[in-house]
């Protein structure tokens, strides 16, 4: 039997069909010619009639490979020569179209690189940070009905409190007769010594009216939250404790519900346990009832949380409550003897989750917004790049579109190239966004809220994609339009010498100009920020935080009954840590700065008794010992500080500083002048001034300074202070001699919150510096990817011009002329870029304004600084392709033409 | 003699027709489909290999017929089509439009002689 099957193949060759199936239909046309050759063998044919009258069968050479054609697939489909009526699907076109633009990329891996890293480097950042804003500023509570929760609070500029906390009875008196919130809880925050279990340890405890876990709809997992019975006096103590907490010192023991341990040595009976992630308010470990008396209207002290009636808002909320103060301060004249008609218009109401963020909204998108700039910037670079690419494949685009490719059909091959690149550089980005993300989750929770919770989910990385998508369709659009309109006659006539046409030049122009414009105002951005953080470095807080290491040591009541007990024990600590080697000084305060919390109280100075209706004054109250202000390094100004005479029974005397001292006494000599607090008229109520210090930034350093008095601790005793001590030796040193010392005093008595100065005033600035930090490296990304731009734009148009180059110097040019010409193109776009850059910074720092420091946004160094440095850049890149220029060969050039 | 323009057309639209109409009762490989075609027709309609198995992958491709390979005793491997239910619903309609047609033709030509 012959072998047809040579034959066969030969026949199918042009339709390039899978092995698979061509074997097939190899098989079955074998056997058919077979059956054809021995039935004619058969009929009594000679073998050479018989293959003659087989191969008949497949009549003429290309017949069956043309009725074939349209019923088979190819295997491989032809190059994408994208003739418009290729018999392939849409989606066989897609994916015909990535497989080329994987060859592509893979064949100028120079390019491809360069292309992909710029592209992760600016979905990475921008992904990252997206993470970052996601987690901390859109992420809804973990709450039910979230958007219904609210806190609200109120304000008296007239005494320069931007914030005030409520009574008990003025709590009592808008839980009452509030409509617009369904349910309202009050809240303080404290802490409780727990002891009994191990070492003696310190707890941030949340003191919580029984409705606090109702109005937040957090169920408890074991046992029972607070019933309105529980904050009645007669009944026992009772608190619920947090996952953490019960993991940590109960081995996550279920049989903790109903036993009672100590609490500032107090029996306390463990009601529940709170589910895993619930720790508020700021970070509470314990929570225990809060005892509400409605006649209680001496410490402004609590806080508030409240849950939204049906179809209510916040302002709803908050011109309630401003209604429901005015009413009831003018029913009271007795509690609030300065009310003025209308005079309580300062409530603030918003929503549990702007309050949780806090400040850090604007610094976070600022920086996401730069991210995007840099994103925008890598786009409009490889959008360049992608112009040079195709205006030097014109003679490849023309011959398609020769071959029959309509233009719609190379715009969207050219796209998949982009989207191709885009989405390469996203899984680059996506890689890096991970790590950074791990990178800033361990930057803590305490510089930013909620920093975390932070994670790549499925959120995240669905906006890594959306962006490689979008990014690649900005950059791959204006290339494939331009690059589809390929004039045929002048390309292939042209030879397909690589010449940008004046068009493409055109939008490159406008490419560079834009990421100049926009590295300018990153760079400003940047720069103003940075003067910002410098400025604030520079500043003189009122304190030296060298040497110094602070920690709480709290005394528990009722073991220390009385102010008494309480100094004596205090006493005793301070003589026992001066007597540790190497301590310089040693001080006890009831706060110390970049500290928490704040006592403040009205203030009336001697014949300045404000008139009525007129505003009173609030300053910060502390109380120190008279070693405190060498301990914390705050120098004397005039006067003393405290002695051991100035204890009670002895003349009330006070320490203030210097704006305290202007304010009442401007031009005056402060020392000897006496004030009061407001609402007291006891015959001792007069303090006088005994001593002047500078002003000190207590909770940053970009505070506003507010009056600041400082009294003696044996006048004015308090019973969970700061211990200020100032010391030669390292801190791993001093700390377990402090703890030693406090053991032999009390064994029960924990030291914590322990830091130096110095970490508490890095933590303090740490959200600015990581915005700043950030900021920085996008606005030298941005400067580095607008120098690449204007490189390559350059050096694209030097390429297309070497032959006129060559003629110019033919002509008597010289080279110096040649170097100009070149330098001038790259000056000139990287100018129009700085004035559109000026205009948008001008425009865009508005929303940088508050995070300035002594520096205000039309800062001309900064500005000048910006111009400089932009004009340098493009000078750099622009010596490559002018020095290129200068070269071009003569000789080589005229024979071109 | 070469076939006509006329002779081409009528083939091309009838091959499909008489393959379903082949495969209605049996299932047939194809070098016993272009016998059959061959003998029946008396040789007036003869399909060879280069448009009788384009033929089939296309009606394979619309799901008209089935081809599956079969090995049976001491024969080679074939492969066999068989009408399948779509198949047979297109056979029954181009059946009747094929009688409508040839009794519509038969009555124009007889008129025509009359």
């Amino acid at each position: 039997m012959p072998d047809w099957t040579g034959e066969i193949r030969r026949r199918l060759a042009p339709l390039a069909l899978a092995p698979e199936r061509e074997v097939e239909i190899v098989q079955e046309i074998t056997q058919h010619l077979d059956d054809c050759y021995g039935d004619a063998l058969a009929r009594g044919a000679t073998p050479a009639v018989a293959l003659e009258q087989a191969l008949v069968e497949l009549e003429g050479s290309d017949a069956l490979a043309v009725a074939l054609r349209g019923v088979e697939r190819p295997a491989i489909p032809p190059a994408p020569i994208g003739g418009a009526g290729s018999p392939a699907g849409p989606l066989a076109m897609v994916a015909q179209d990535v497989r080329y633009a994987l060859r592509g990329l893979r064949q100028r891996p120079g390019f491809s690189v360069l292309a992909i890293l710029t592209l992760a480097l600016g979905i990475g950042a921008t992904t990252t940070l997206f993470g970052v804003v996601d987690a901390v500023l859109l992420r809804p509570l973990p709450f039910p009905h979230p958007e219904q929760l609210i806190t609200f609070f109120g304000t008296a500029p007239e005494k320069r409190l931007t914030e005030v906390a409520y009574t008990e009875g003025l709590f009592q008196v808008f839980h009452d007769r509030s409509r617009s919130m369904q349910s309202m809880a009050a809240f303080d925050t404290w802490g409780t010594t727990l002891t009994g279990y191990g070492d003696p340890e310190r707890l941030d405890l949340g003191l919580v009216s029984t409705d606090f876990f109702t109005v937040l709809g957090t169920r408890p997992l074991l046992g029972r939250t607070f019933m309105p019975d529980d904050a009645k006096s007669d009944t026992a103590t009772v608190a619920i404790i947090g996952h953490a907490l019960w993991r940590r010192r109960f081995g996550a023991d279920s049989g903790v519900v109903g036993r009672t341990i100590l609490l500032n040595n107090l029996p306390t009976l463990v009601i529940g346990v709170m589910p895993a992630g619930f720790d508020y308010p700021d970070k509470s470990e314990v929570w225990m009832p809060l005892r509400l008396h409605a006649t209680t209207f001496n410490c402004w002290c609590l806080n508030t949380v409240a849950r939204l009636a049906p179809h209510q808002t916040a302002d709803q909320a908050r011109v309630e409550i401003d209604r429901i103060s005015d009413a009831f301060a003018a029913s009271r004249r007795d509690i609030f003897p300065d009310y003025r008609p209308g005079g309580s218009g300062g409530t603030v109401a918003m929503s549990l989750l702007q309050r949780t963020v806090g400040n850090v909204r604007l610094p976070l998108i600022v920086v996401l917004a730069a991210g995007g700039f840099v994103l925008l910037i890598a786009c409009a670079n490889i959008a360049t790049l992608l112009l040079a690419r195709a205006a030097a494949r014109q003679r490849e685009l023309s011959v398609r579109c020769c071959l029959g490719a309509s233009r719609r059909r190379i715009a969207a091959q050219l796209l998949t190239e982009s989207l191709v690149l885009s989405c390469s550089g996203a899984a680059g980005g996506i890689l890096l966004s991970i790590w950074g993300i791990g990178a800033l989750r361990h930057l803590g929770p305490d510089t930013v809220p909620r920093i975390d919770q932070v994670s790549v989910d499925p959120r995240v990385l669905g906006f890594g994609i959306a962006l490689a998508l979008v990014t690649g369709a900005l950059f791959g659009l204006a290339p494939a339009l331009r690059a589809s309109r390929v004039d045929l006659q002048l390309t292939l006539k042209d030879g397909g010498r690589a010449s940008t046409s004046g068009g493409s030049r055109r939008l490159s122009d406008v490419f560079v100009v834009a990421q100049f414009a926009v590295s300018l105002v990153l760079l400003i951005s940047a720069g103003l920020t940075l003067r910002s953080f410098r400025n604030l470095l520079a500043l003189d807080p009122g304190y030296r935080v060298q040497h110094v290491v602070v920690a709480r040591v709290p005394v528990p009541y009722p073991r220390y009954a009385n102010d008494t007990v309480v100094r004596q024990f205090y006493d005793r600590l301070l003589e026992g840590v001066r007597s540790i080697p190497g301590v310089r000084a040693v001080g006890i305060a009831d706060l110390v700065p970049l500290s928490p919390g704040n006592t403040q109280n009205n203030v009336i100075a001697e014949g300045q008794e404000p008139r009525t209706g007129e505003p009173v004054l609030v300053a910060n109250i502390r109380g120190v010992t008279p070693q405190y202000f060498e301990a914390i390094g705050t120098p004397l100004r005039a006067g003393r500080t405290f002695t051991d005479g100035d204890r009670v029974g002895a003349p009330r005397v006070a320490v203030v500083d210097e704006s305290f001292a202007h304010h009442f006494w401007p031009g005056d000599n402060p020392l000897g002048k006496r004030f009061h607090y407001g609402g007291d008229t006891t015959a001792g109520r007069w303090i006088t001034v005994v001593g002047v210090v500078p002003n000190v930034k207590h909770g940053a350093l970009d505070e506003t300074p507010s009056l600041q008095v400082y009294e003696p601790f044996a006048q004015n005793t308090r019973w969970n202070d700061y211990l200020v001590v100032r010391s030669m030796r390292s801190p791993a040193e001093l700390v377990p001699a402090l703890r030693a010392k406090l053991a032999t005093l009390d064994p029960l008595i924990p030291l914590y919150d322990v830091r130096t100065m110095q970490a508490a005033l890095d933590h303090s600035l740490a959200a600015r510096r990581i915005t700043d930090v950030l900021l920085l490296v996008f606005a030298l990304a941005a400067l580095l990817l607008a120098a690449i731009g204007i490189y390559g734009v350059v050096s694209i148009s030097v390429n297309a011009r070497v032959q006129e180059f060559g003629v110019r110097l033919a002509l008597g040019a010289q080279t110096r002329d040649l170097l100009g010409m070149v330098l001038r193109q790259g000056v000139l776009l990287a100018g129009l870029g700085v004035a559109f850059g000026l205009l948008g910074a001008f425009w865009l720092t508005r929303s940088l304004e508050s995070l300035l420091f002594g520096v205000r946004r039309f800062d001309a160094p900064t500005l000048a600084a910006g111009v400089v440095v932009l004009t340098a850049a493009s000078l750099g890149a622009s010596l490559g392709p002018a020095r290129r220029a200068a070269r071009a060969d003569v000789v080589r050039a005229l024979k071109a033409e | 003699m070469e076939p006509t323009l006329y002779d081409r057309e009528l083939k091309k639209g009838s091959t499909e027709f008489l393959v379903l109409a082949l495969l209605e009762h049996e299932p047939r490989h194809g070098y016993e489909l272009s016998k059959l075609i061959a003998s029946r027709s008396r040789g007036v309609v003869r399909l060879h290999v280069a448009s009788l198995y384009p033929l089939l992958y296309r009606l394979e491709r619309r799901g008209w017929i089935s081809g599956r390979w079969v090995e049976k005793p001491r024969q080679r491997r074939r492969r066999y089509y068989r009408l399948t239910p779509v198949g047979a619903t297109v056979l029954d309609d181009q059946r009747r439009s094929w009688v409508a047609f040839v009794g519509a033709i038969n009555r124009i030509t007889r008129l025509g002689h009359a």
